[in-house]
């Protein structure tokens, strides 16, 4: 590793004012994936800037909304009260990830900005488009058994590997984004990218801005809901696939439901079509299976990861089933 | 293993980019000795100081202070500098957890935090752990339930588990297990493990 | 080292220094000087280098030296002609992807790793294959005998048989992942003289190779290996990269210490060959054997030929007059393999033990009941009585333990909504080995016993156990014992392997301790003192204040006449998600037939680590390659699965703890690897009893759970 330069910054806007100074410097927060990527060489920035100590890691409640620094770590997050009441899929999709160590360092900003799993991508003397830009894929064609079926392209089937942004998609949550003129709003499903052309870009945070929050409307979900995470062993592995699930149930009938999920794409994934069939209908496991075959319709393997086109269903209607259950 | 990047390169480029880099930016972190040399165009031997920043840290009960370059981990400062050795390096990745110390009070992977990452903190050690010739109960727990083999990953499970009592994750066998799952052990010995924790935080294990 | 606060005598020994951060492994040493080399490596499969270019990390800062085939640092041994074809630094052939081609040397592990990365290669790439079952399949390709065929009886005998089977069985490569990475550190001193700190299952081992490569006395080569952070057999060899950090200290007259990657740990410092093994059985419909045809083939290097004993258990564990095995190596372009707990036995014994369950099945037959029909009176390859052997007690108490009675023959039978329940069992045998050891014993005026011997320590307890060997006969408390290892000045024993320490080192402590004994009782009735007379009085009224004895111990003419192996049984239940494929094992009962139990809490421990082990062999463990590149792709811990916590059930080891009349004075044999062998095929047969699939492919992943379902 090089001897990057290291800064220190107490507040959002000098850390920004910092960045502009040099875009190829990166911020530093907890560090859990930066620090293993430039132990890899997969990344090798010159200057870090520590934005651990800007007062980003508030949890509270405002009017109809819950508000997250992008500092508060992912236990933080997952232990808090609030969040286990009315949020309970997000602390279950929080535990679901790395391991309890982890968890105490890693930021939620940080875990929105998790690179790829890919092995290709971590290995610098493989290809890799994500890695360096026409290279090659790896994975099409090689180990792709952790890989995507949904949305991928010609340059790059990498899977996110977040747990904690399934859930967030899944709550319809909003990221909040600043630079140094201002603040501005996204869509939380709009933050991370398809590969597509730029399978270097994971997602659309500028090279100025920096995540300030994340604002997480309440909702009718948290008695009935379910983070289904399946993989190759029991704890502290990356998903296979991933379901988050979260149901509304009233007289039998599903009057709101959320449905999103993990490794299978390049993105948190939002399952929107099966949502609007399930919605009205009864919670019947006949009801999940269709909804669960709805969700694959444009699925796509690429050999090793075949399997996906029958897990990741099998997966959704078990999570469907589960959520439901807990009623 | 080689680096593709043309601006990773050596000495020269080095310290270009020093003298390039924001002066304003560095000083707060910067010793004065090597701010004086960088002054007065700074030759190499002032250069490797300018590399360092100063860091005060408090390693069981014991406060530091010294200076190091940016990019040695918590882990290689604590065995390589301070040569408390008990925290292992199994992986360098924080994908096994040997390297778990506590700061301030949490359980961490120490081969992913940079050291100047912990300025002004408490970090805790197996070293820090006993006390005097009393060990820890988890330590005497631990020895009780044979919760080891080779010993490797032991500090690390130690510091991991004395954090799992801590926080409250311990209402169950499988909630042991699964918030001891960042802590891998090769000779398996979990399930002693296990044993050892449930003792622990049931308060039967006595020093 | 010291004692210790011991609450119970059978704790550890080494406890209170492992749980308290004390035990130093061998990077820990502090040496004046120290300097760190770390490796660059090849990024090509096959083929040479052609230019080296090591000009910008020679100049970066705090590096002291770069080493490499250009200047070739002085080590007579690889001057001379033939030996080893991976003689590092020697040679600018590449074997292998990620083989080490230099090594830099700097004042600081972060700038030696950073100058690492300016090194930079150019290669003459040739055609490679990694691909094992390619190159198994391949009719042009090299394959080399890897054991004389074995024939008994009929040849293929089970393909007339009244019921047949015929599978093929597939392992892919393993890597042994101890906890703590490989490495070495080396002093060479003026004069030639020589410390090493390593991490080794045998002190001598390492003392030797060195002396042989660097043209030194063995006794100028100091080497300390107290503490050894796992092995499971990677460390039974002196492996290039620490021949190349000893020729490191010596070029540039300063301490080097090597700790290698965790990516690092996949490529040159061996692993578990892949296998293809076919079964065929034969059975009349009674439920007895009539033929028993193991063939294998396993994963060798180019370089350097790698052997172990796959097909041995097929010739003696069931009763069967028609037995042939064949056993074949087959070289890829990989680092060459070494063995990994249970070796080959374990290899062999997932595909003979699956087999003997699809038996069982196809006779519609209780695989215990079958198991127990066809269990073996005498050795019929070595036409002799076992020694010792209670295989059928094993099964009864194992059974009654997981609750075999609730097992239905008919696979899929026991479903709870998504999750099918199955229960399986296999049986893990291994040669109890006795080898050649020397032990010191030095009994002292104080109340207190050393006991020396370059033996080693990788994890299974072997101070304890030599500790509760002498404090039995002595009658001294186990806290006043201290037992020396890891230090090849120390009389010598062999390497730590095969499941041989108890017994080896073990009987030579035996021995000392009755020497030490009847010299005390000898000087006892020199000095008019009762026979029974305690040795500190002894002792003091002979104004000795210690005496000291030294014994060889080795196993005499009873190998001769007897068979002497150790046995393991493994039941293991198993739930299965039909919908996601997750198998969780639920419960494990392993059983250990092992004679004589010297330490009860070790023994259990290492029994509960094999299950561990067998587990990730049976559901987790496949080190995966590219083979387009010839790179693997998982070499780290977050995608190479060694089973974590949550994975592990409770697991309930039960022994036989009967004396072994015949084999060493404890009557104790090894347990290392029954403890691991068999165990895999345990849980694909429970995984078949679940589902009614049969799986014989490992690791078992939920992908093919959910094949064809």
């Amino acid at each position: 590793m090089i001897n990057f330069q290291y800064l220190r910054t107490t507040t959002s806007k000098s850390a920004l004012a910092l960045l502009s100074k040099d875009k190829a410097a990166k911020f530093l927060a907890g560090g859990t994936n930066l620090i293993d990527l430039m132990k890899r060489g997969v990344t090798t920035p010159e200057k870090l800037i520590d934005i651990n100590h800007v007062p980003l890691k508030q949890i509270e409640l405002k009017g109809d909304t819950i508000i997250i620094g992008a500092l508060a770590s992912n236990t933080a997050v997952a232990e808090h009260a609030l969040i286990k009441e009315k949020l309970p899929l997000l602390a279950n999709a929080l535990n679901a990830g790395a391991s309890a160590q982890l968890r105490n360092v890693a930021t939620v900003g940080g875990n929105m900005m998790q690179r790829t799993r890919c092995g290709y991508f971590y290995d610098t003397e493989m290809p890799c488009n994500k890695r360096q830009p026409g290279s090659g894929c790896g994975a099409i064609g090689g180990f792709n058994r952790m890989h995507a079926i949904f949305g991928t392209s010609e340059k790059c089937i990498a899977v996110h590997p977040s747990d904690m942004c399934v859930a967030l998609i899944a709550l319809d949550a909003t990221v909040v984004l600043a630079n140094q003129k201002g603040e501005r709003k996204i869509l939380f499903k709009d933050f991370h990218r398809l590969a597509g052309d730029t399978p270097q870009l994971d997602n659309n945070l500028k090279t100025d801005e920096m995540i300030i929050r994340l604002e997480i409307p309440i909702n009718n979900l948290a008695k009935n809901s379910h983070y289904l995470k399946v993989r190759d062993r029991a704890s502290y592995a990356f998903a296979l696939v991933s379901v988050a699930a979260a149901l509304e149930i009233s007289d039998h009938k599903i009057t709101d439901v959320r449905l999103a999920m993990g490794g299978v794409a390049h993105k948190p994934w939002r399952l929107t079509a099966s949502e609007n069939f399930l919605k009205g209908k009864e919670a019947s496991t006949a009801n999940f299976e269709l909804a669960a075959k709805l969700a694959m319709t444009d699925a796509k393997g690429f050999g090793e990861n075949d399997f996906k086109l029958q897990m990741a269903p099998n997966s959704i209607i078990e999570a469907l089933t589960l959520a439901k259950s807990k009623a | 293993m080689q680096s593709s990047d043309p601006k990773n390169n050596q000495g020269d480029s080095r310290r270009d980019f020093l003298k390039k880099s924001s002066l304003i930016t560095a000083i707060a972190l910067t010793p004065s000795v090597a701010l004086k040399a960088a002054e007065s165009q700074a030759d190499e031997r002032f250069a490797e100081l300018f590399e360092k920043i100063p860091l005060n840290l408090t390693v069981n009960n014991k406060a530091y202070q010294t200076s190091v370059e940016p990019r040695v981990t918590l882990l290689d400062y604590l065995r390589e500098e301070l040569h408390l050795t008990g925290t292992k390096k199994g992986c360098d990745h924080g994908q096994c957890g040997a390297c778990t110390v506590h700061v301030d009070g949490e359980r961490v992977n120490s081969c992913l935090s940079l050291a100047v990452m912990n300025e002004g903190k408490k970090v805790t050690t197996i070293e820090g752990l006993a006390n005097g010739d009393e060990l820890h109960p988890m330590q005497a727990a631990f020895i009780k339930h044979d919760g080891f083999q080779c010993g490797y990953c032991t500090p690390g499970q130690i510091m991991s588990a004395v954090a799992c009592v801590n926080e409250g994750h311990t209402t169950s066998r499988s909630e042991i297990s699964e918030y001891m799952s960042g802590n891998i052990c090769r000779c398996g010995a979990y399930p002693n493990i296990v044993d050892a924790i449930i003792e622990v935080s049931k308060g039967e294990t006595k020093a | 080292m010291e004692n210790r606060m011991l609450k119970d005598e059978n704790d550890r020994v080494d406890g209170v220094f492992k749980v308290t951060g004390k035990a130093k492994y061998f990077a820990e040493y502090e040496l004046p000087g120290l300097t760190y080399g770390v490796l660059v490596t090849s990024t090509i499969t096959k083929g040479k280098i052609t230019t080296l270019d090591t000009k910008a990390a020679e100049k970066a800062p705090g590096v002291i030296s770069v080493l490499s085939h250009l200047n070739k640092p002085s080590a007579p041994g690889y001057e001379q002609d033939g030996g080893s074809p991976m003689k590092i630094f020697y040679t600018d052939k590449i074997f292998y992807n990620g083989q080490p081609i230099a090594m830099v040397v700097a004042n600081t592990f972060e700038r030696a790793t950073y100058a690492a990365s300016l090194v930079k290669a150019t290669y003459a790439k040739e055609e490679f294959n990694t691909n094992f079952d390619k190159a198994v399949a391949d009719s042009k390709s090299k394959k080399l005998q890897g054991q004389p065929d074995y024939k008994r009886g009929v040849e293929n005998a089970y393909k007339t048989a009244e019921v047949k089977i015929e599978e093929k069985y597939h392992l892919p490569i393993e890597t042994h992942n101890p906890m703590e990475l490989h490495g070495i550190i080396a002093d060479w001193r003026p004069n030639n003289q020589l410390t090493v700190y390593a991490k080794t299952q045998g002190v001598k081992a390492t003392q030797g190779t060195i002396a042989n490569v660097f043209k030194i006395p063995v006794e100028n080569i100091q080497v300390n290996s107290e503490f050894v952070g796992g092995g499971f057999g990677m460390a039974l060899r002196t492996w290039p990269v620490e021949i190349a950090t000893v020729m490191a200290s010596k070029h540039i007259g300063k301490p080097v210490k090597l700790v290698i990657t965790r990516m690092q740990m996949f490529t040159m410092v061996g692993n578990r060959p892949a296998a293809i093994q076919t079964i065929g059985l034969g059975a009349n419909k009674d439920g007895k054997l009539t033929g028993i045809t193991h063939r294998a083939f396993g994963e060798t290097s180019v370089y350097e030929n790698f052997t172990e004993g796959v097909v041995n258990m097929a010739k003696f564990m069931y009763q069967c007059d028609n037995v042939n095995t064949q056993y074949t190596v087959v070289p890829v372009d990989l680092g060459v393999p070494i063995w990994m707990r249970g070796p080959g036995e374990a290899t062999g014994a997932f595909a003979l033990e699956s087999a003997i369950d699809e038996m069982a099945h196809a006779l519609d037959m209780d695989p215990l009941e079958f198991r127990i029909k066809n269990d073996p009176e005498r050795d019929q390859q070595r036409s002799l009585p076992f020694s010792d052997k209670n295989i059928k007690e094993a099964y009864r108490v194992g059974a009654q333990k997981i609750g075999w009675n609730e097992r239905k023959n008919k696979p899929g039978s026991l479903i709870d909504g998504q999750l099918k329940t199955g229960y399986g069992v296999s049986i893990g045998v291994f040669n109890a080995n006795r080898g050649r050891a020397s032990v010191k014993g030095i009994l002292k005026a104080d109340g207190s016993l050393v006991l020396q011997s370059a033996t080693s320590d990788i994890g299974p307890g072997t101070g304890t156990g030599m500790t509760l060997i002498a404090s039995k006969l002595m009658k001294i408390p186990a806290d006043k014992i201290t037992f020396e290892l890891g230090d090849s000045s120390l009389p010598p024993a062999p390497s730590q392997g095969g499941s041989a320490t108890l017994s080896t080192v073990g009987s030579a402590v035996n021995d000392v301790c009755v020497a030490l004994k009847s010299t005390i009782a000898e000087l006892a009735a020199n000095s008019n003192m009762d026979a029974t007379a305690n040795f500190v009085d002894v002792l003091k009224k002979n104004n000795l204040p210690s005496i000291e004895i030294m014994k060889q111990s080795q196993a005499g003419k009873e190998r001769e006449a007897y068979s002497m192996y150790s046995f393991s049984i493994h039941f293991v239940k198993v739930k299965v998600h039909s919908l996601t494929g997750v198998v969780k094992v639920d419960k494990i009962v392993s059983v250990g037939d092992s004679g004589t139990i010297v330490s009860p809490k070790t023994a259990r421990s290492q029994m509960v680590g094999g299950a561990v082990g067998g587990v990730g062999m049976a559901l987790t463990e496949e080190s995966i390659i590219d083979h387009r590149y010839g790179r693997y792709i998982n070499n780290n811990f977050a995608d190479y699965h060694v089973p974590v916590n949550a994975d592990i059930p409770e697991i309930e080891v039960h022994f036989i703890n009967k004396p072994d009349p015949y084999i060493n004075p404890m009557g104790a044999k090894g347990m290392g690897e029954i403890a691991l062998i068999g165990f895999s095929a345990a849980v694909a047969n429970a995984v078949f009893n679940a589902t009614g699939k049969r799986i014989r492919s490992l690791p078992i992943t939920p992908d093919k759970i959910l094949a064809d379902s």
